[in-house]
């Protein structure tokens, strides 16, 4: 049996670089992401926390993998909901790959280690919304959601 | 064990009958989905084919039809190297207007549990959505690799 686990896959108009920006650097995250930002130094073995404006933490855990702008693993648990937290470790994976012509194929796999459907039934809401925020803010400067609808 | 389901959600800075209008329309399809045309009259019951360059790529009939909000077909996948061998699986598309958004689900299913149509269509439904996002969003489409490699012999 395969562990619980979301897939999804944009093909996005830009570059690898300014997509590797779109998903970590804070100026971009600011808008893509809900205000939230990444606190690391980005190295693999360092520790990785998803904070809030308001400086509450939402998920931690570690760089596993890092090959800029290629590849990004995570060790991810959220801290943020107990009964997520309560489903304990993911493993987040994102590539992003040049596909011919002037576009990049970025894929997220986010991959339960344990068993429970709550926090990958959370994920899988919560990545459309970012990556179509990516993909509409690179391709046209605008954010198409702005603010989280449920 | 379950049955292959592909779900794919999308949010589209658009308004729902303008996707509708994307997902149903001859010309628009053949443009953001990589020369393949849709058509149909749209009647519960009738048929929609997709064809590419005089090929027919897939046959259905439509199952429900409920314009802007949600529309049904099945889809029998003539394509290589499927070419028809399989029973004909459901696409269900969901439109829901957030504020100035549209959220679209494309939901694929009722397939054999070895099908090989559903690894195709989990292929390409991401870039065949990602080009429908492109193209009501900027104007422009994204190119699939085959289609443009095929593009450029024909230049």
């Amino acid at each position: 049996m395969s562990k619980p686990s979301f897939v999804y896959v944009t093909y996005i108009r830009s570059s690898a670089d300014k997509v590797w920006a779109a998903l970590t650097s804070p100026e971009y995250t600011a808008k893509t992401w809900f205000g939230i930002h990444h606190e690391t130094d980005w190295k693999a073995g360092a520790p990785w926390r998803l904070v809030l404006p308001d400086g509450r933490v939402t998920d931690s855990g570690e760089i596993v993998e890092i090959d800029k702008p290629r590849r990004l693993v995570l060790k991810w648990r959220n801290e943020f909901k107990a009964e997520l937290k309560a489903e304990g470790w993911s493993r987040c994976t994102i590539e992003i790959e040049p596909v011919t012509g002037d576009a990049v194929k970025l894929t997220v796999t986010h991959r339960l280690e344990g068993e429970g459907t709550k926090f990958i039934g959370a994920v899988s809401g919560g990545w459309p919304h970012i990556l179509s925020n990516v993909k509409s803010l690179l391709e046209t400067g605008e954010l198409v959601l702005k603010e989280k609808v449920s | 064990m379950s049955k292959p389901t592909f779900v794919y959600v999308t949010y589209i800075a658009s308004t729902p009958e303008k996707v509708f209008k994307a997902l149903t329309d001859t010309d628009a399809t053949a443009k953001y989905w990589f020369g393949n045309a849709v058509t149909s009259d749209w009647k519960v019951g009738s048929p929609v084919t997709f064809y590419r360059e005089g090929a027919l790529i897939v046959s259905g009939k439509v199952l429900e039809h409920d314009a802007p909000r949600r529309l049904s077909y099945t889809f029998l996948s003539h394509h290589e190297p499927h070419n028809g061998a399989e029973r004909p699986s459901r696409v269900v598309l969901e439109l829901e207007q957030q504020r100035d958004q549209v959220k679209l689900t494309v939901t694929h299913d009722d397939f054999d549990q070895d099908s090989k149509v559903f690894v195709s269509i989990s292929n390409g439904w991401p870039l065949v959505l990602s080009s429908l996002k492109s193209y009501l969003e900027t104007n422009r489409v994204l190119y699939a690799p085959w289609y443009e490699d095929k593009a450029k012999q024909e230049a």
